[in-house]
């Protein structure tokens, strides 16, 4: 991976969360209260304070055995809506898809990477579809063929039949997913060439930072006409280094560094062998430096550094040899005001190794980014990683679930689905692109202007011509943007569950940067939708068609 | 609203779906296969024009049965996948980006641009954000292949042929890591994937590249016969298998720099074996380079001069004298062709193809009377010679070949200010002083290429620098 995951702090999320759920709470109530009086009069606020402890009570003597039997329904309701044809669906992919798979002799480790990728687009593109439809039919068909007044004259509650629904579709989701997994998990076995080991690194990564050619401490390296500077590049034979300071949890005999760099040439230099780079181990508190045996750039491909606990070091005055131990002088401890050392992931209590990288070529570059260089555990197997993505598939799918039934709660069948479908699309695809609208980085301004630029084929990057027509364009996208900025936190970031990437590049899925994250977002829309949900299925008129 | 009771609605629906069949079955009517004029009118115009699916060249059932499931929008998917392979090669997510290509292909197997664009994108653009120069030369070849794989589904369009040819010809041989490339060709750096020696599916006779482009350019212009191409100048498009035999030619005399003793230290028993063998090799090479250049000149003016080619003037051929220029101008005297005319068009073509240079460097090239292969050859041997510090035999060896090339510049004096020519007689002159100097003597008043080297003194500085450098 070229970018390491964004550690997730569990706790501020929570804070975050609890605080972001007390003003929706909050906005609801007074919303309430205030469209109350105009409705009831005087009487209004009553009712709707009654109306909320009727709700509480409805939470807390809620039955697990009615949720269960809703949850069946749901579930028997599907099956019989035909929901597992996807099968169908999948088997046809899965016959086929060799066709377009063509493993390339040369490079059987990219086929792997294409087959997960397959497995998993296929699995995320016919299981969400059918599961938003199927949860976002159930309620409003239940209400047009009326059976639902079957349900509700029962002794179940409304906030039962949310969570039921939500049970029931999520279950069928589950059963699908894992079925499907499996399928992939051997189809993949059986298309995956023979030599290609097929496992899961384990990494820990560090922080970065920077120095320029004259050794100045610098937050980025160079660009060096990348489009996208996924790679920020440092000069030969300078004193250009990236520094990387990594947490030690534990004294092991050998440390694995594994790293994957890019090289750039700005003159044709020696082409029968490709850059090399250094690896040197620094402890500045020591003025200790042992420098690794140099490599050459096995670009966009992993190199591996095995350091022995015990190194070798000449002194360049005396030439005397010394012995240096990774863990006794190379180390330092872990210190909390340290800026460099906050900014770190993972466990430190054996203390922070630092490691410098330089480029050996005069005139040459090398590329790095964070995520490129990082110290390798013990490998997991390909299934555990496997198992993994499919989890953040499933937490994908649950989301997904709850928003649809909660949507289906207050709106009908299509509404609900293109709702449920632009927030997934939208959250899956334009996250990013939104927060560029909102924050106004993305240039070429709103939809009005847009269209604007459009029609009249000017770039995003001219500015606008001063005139009334313009000025009203703009005014008229501000409110829209400044509403989209609202919009925003409705919108749930799903590129956390994006699971498969790591798969397919031969990393284990995180746990603190990917798969806390999809969980904390998944359980952090829960609770909210199933408390709209069901508010929304009390207040609606379930006469209505 | 409509007044029509259940009944009459569907039996309205049902005449109305029958009267549309009919033009759509007049229309659309597949062929049966078994007569080639049969089917609707789509079928026999797509037949007429020989644009049915098994005339244009190998069927894929996978792209056909793709084409199918998506109906009308496989243009909007053709779409995103062009995107994604755009991110995916801004982000070097290259096995992604190799796999969407192939995607794209799928939906789009008769786009002849869609095929020169994602080849030339392989071989050209992804083959260079490589370092190592063998995972290089894989991206060249993944886009030649690909390009390769192009004419098999077109089997008509002389252009995918001729792209073809750019990438084994001009890629592999004129890029910077020509030197390489050309060795990998004949001898696949995947010895692991190709144990013989040789990927066959570019190669399989493990010949120069050069040659397996010619047959390349050779098959464009045997294609070209029946169908127009629209990549550039006509008479430009037919000189090139020619043109590539003269480039073999050429290419022969520049590996003559990379023969050295270290590839054949392994197979001698000692430093003196594997000089004479390296020797033997290079001499092998000049005399096999003069041979080629021999063939060049024969395919140059007697296949491609002899071609006519159509001019707003009248047919011309690039083979021309006065007696041509008058037989083709009383042959179309009727098209009111006139020999001020044609010799305008001729010369006009002939300057853009640069005809008469390469008329001329290969016949004197392969000019046995005047030795200019033997030339090449001494001026590098001393060179060596005098490298290696024997300047008596660098003299000898250079004084033997400043005649040669003398006596070349006396006989084709088009050549004279010819720039690589000029460079070389200059260099072989530099050289011979630097010998003179070793030996303590000075420059005589007069000696071979004296008139040459006085003429281009300009260019001392930069060959003075080039042999600092040694080499």
């Amino acid at each position: 991976m070229t970018v390491q995951p964004v550690s997730f702090d569990l706790l501020d999320g929570l804070i975050q969360w609890l605080v972001v759920f007390a003003g929706f709470v909050a906005t609801f109530t007074v919303v309430a209260l205030a469209t109350s009086i105009p409705l009831y009069g005087v009487s209004g606020p009553k009712r709707v304070i009654s109306g909320a402890m009727r709700g509480l009570t409805d939470f807390v003597s809620i039955s697990p055995r009615r949720v269960y039997a809703i949850a069946m329904l749901a579930f028997k309701e599907s099956i019989r809506r035909k929901a597992l044809l996807v099968f169908v669906v999948f088997a046809g992919l899965f016959m086929f898809a060799g066709w377009f798979m063509e493993g390339d002799a040369a490079r059987p480790e990219l086929h792997l990477t294409n087959l997960v990728a397959f497995v998993f687009l296929a699995m995320t593109w016919i299981v969400l579809p059918v599961v938003v439809l199927l949860s976002c039919w159930g309620l409003p068909e239940d209400i047009r063929l009326r059976s639902l007044h079957t349900v509700v004259t029962k002794p179940v509650r409304r906030n039962e039949i949310v969570l039921g629904r939500m049970l029931g579709f999520s279950a069928v989701g589950t059963l699908i997913i894992v079925l499907m997994a499996a399928v992939g998990y051997g189809w993949i076995l059986r298309h995956v060439p023979k030599d290609v080991a097929m496992f899961c690194r384990v990494p820990v990564y560090g922080s970065i930072s920077f120095l320029d050619r004259n050794g100045n401490p610098q937050e980025q390296g160079i660009n060096v006409g990348d489009i996208v500077m996924t790679r920020s590049f440092i000069e030969g034979g300078s004193k250009a280094t990236a520094i990387w300071h990594f947490p030690i949890s534990h004294e092991v005999d050998e440390l694995k560094i594994e790293s994957r760099f890019e090289a750039f040439r700005t003159w044709k230099g020696n082409m029968d062998r490709s850059l090399r780079v250094r690896f040197t181990l620094v402890n500045d508190e020591k003025d200790l430096r042992v420098p690794l045996p140099a490599y050459e750039v096995n670009e966009f491909r992993y190199n591996e550094v095995l350091i022995s606990r015990h190194q070798e070091i000449t002194d360049e005055q005396t030439l005397k040899k010394s012995e240096v131990d990774l863990f006794k002088d190379l180390l330092v401890p872990f210190d909390p005001q340290n800026e460099v050392h906050r900014k770190l992931q993972g466990d430190a209590s054996a203390g922070v190794l630092t490691v410098h990288a330089q480029c050996l070529d005069r005139g040459q570059y090398i590329g790095l980014s964070p995520g490129d260089c990082f110290l390798r555990l013990t490998d997991r197997s390909f299934a555990v990683g496997y198992i993994k993505a499919t989890v953040g598939l499933w937490l994908e799918c649950l989301l997904l679930v709850v928003i649809a039934v909660t949507a289906s709660c207050f709106v009908k069948f299509p509404v609900a689905f293109i709702l449920t479908s632009s927030i997934g699309v939208v959250g899956s695809f334009a996250y990013g692109f939104l927060l560029e609208i909102v924050s106004g980085k993305q240039k070429g301004g709103g939809a009005a202007e847009s269209v604007y630029r459009l029609i009249t084929h000017m770039n995003e990057t001219t500015p606008l011509p001063e005139n009334l027509f313009t000025k009203s364009i703009v005014a008229f996208d501000k409110p829209l943007v400044e509403g989209l900025g609202i919009v925003r936190y409705v919108i749930p970031d799903l590129s956390h569950y994006g699971t498969s990437e790591w798969l397919a590049k031969g990393f284990d899925v995180p746990w603190n940067g990917v798969l806390l994250p999809a969980m904390a977002v998944t359980f952090a829309y829960f609770l909210p939708c199933l408390l709209l949900g069901y508010f929304s299925l009390r207040l609606r008129e379930l006469e209505a068609k | 609203m409509t007044t029509f009771n259940s009944r009459q609605r569907k039996t309205t629906s049902v005449v109305g779906i029958l009267i549309l069949l009919i033009p759509i079955v007049l229309l659309g009517m597949p062929a049966s296969g078994r007569d080639s004029g049969g089917g609707g009118m789509l079928a026999k115009l797509r037949s007429e024009h020989d644009l049915g699916e098994s005339d244009l060249g190998q069927i894929d059932p996978t792209s056909a049965t793709m084409s199918f499931v998506l109906l009308g929008m496989r243009g909007i998917a053709v779409n995103m996948l062009r995107m994604d392979l755009d991110d995916y090669k801004d982000h070097k997510e290259w096995a992604r980006m190799r796999a969407t290509t192939e995607a794209v292909i799928t939906l789009q197997p008769h786009y002849i641009e869609v095929w020169r664009f994602l080849a030339w994108n392989l071989a050209f653009n992804v083959s260079a954000e490589w370092d190592a120069v063998p995972d290089r030369y894989y991206w060249v070849k993944e886009g030649g292949k690909f390009s390769q794989r192009g004419t098999q589904r077109n089997a008509t369009i002389p252009e995918l042929t001729w792209e073809t040819g750019r990438v084994w010809g001009q890629k592999i041989g004129m890029a910077d890591e020509w030197r390489y490339f050309r060795e990998y060709f004949k001898n696949d750096p995947d010895t692991k994937t190709f144990p013989n020696g040789v990927d066959p599916e570019i190669n399989p006779n493990q010949i120069d590249n050069y040659l397996v482009a010619k047959e390349w350019f050779q098959k464009s212009n045997d294609r070209e016969d029946n169908r127009e191409q629209h990549i550039m100048m006509r008479a430009l498009f037919r000189s090139q298998p020619m043109r590539t035999q003269l480039s073999y030619a050429d290419a022969l005399q520049r590996d003559v720099r990379f023969i050295t003793a270290d590839r054949f230290r392994q197979e001698s028993s000692s430093d003196e074996e594997a000089e004479a063998k390296a020797y033997a090799a290079r001499q092998a090479n000049f005399a096999l380079s003069r041979q080629e250049w021999a063939e060049g000149f024969t395919e140059w003016t007697t296949k491609f001069g002899q071609e006519e080619f159509q001019t707003p003037g009248g047919l011309i051929r690039m083979e021309a004298d006065e007696d041509v220029v008058h037989e083709l101008a009383e042959r179309q005297k009727d098209q009111g062709a006139t020999e001020a005319d044609l010799r305008q068009w001729i010369d006009h073509y002939q300057k853009t193809t640069n005809y008469n240079y390469w008329r001329t460097r290969a016949r004197a090239e392969a000019d046995e009377s005047t030795g200019t292969s033997e030339a090449h050859r001494l001026i590098y041997e001393g060179e060596l010679k005098l490298r290696s510090g024997n300047p008596e035999e660098a003299r000898q060896m250079l004084v033997r070949g400043m005649a040669n090339f003398a006596r070349l510049l006396e006989e084709y004096p088009d050549l004279r200010d010819e720039d690589l020519t000029v460079e070389e007689a200059v260099w072989g002159v530099l050289l011979w002083s630097k010998t003179l100097e070793l030996l303590g003597e000075s420059m005589p008043a007069t000696f071979p290429l004296k008139a040459t080297w006085d003429k281009y003194q300009g260019l001392l500085p930069e060959l003075q620098e080039r042999y600092n450098r040694g080499r």
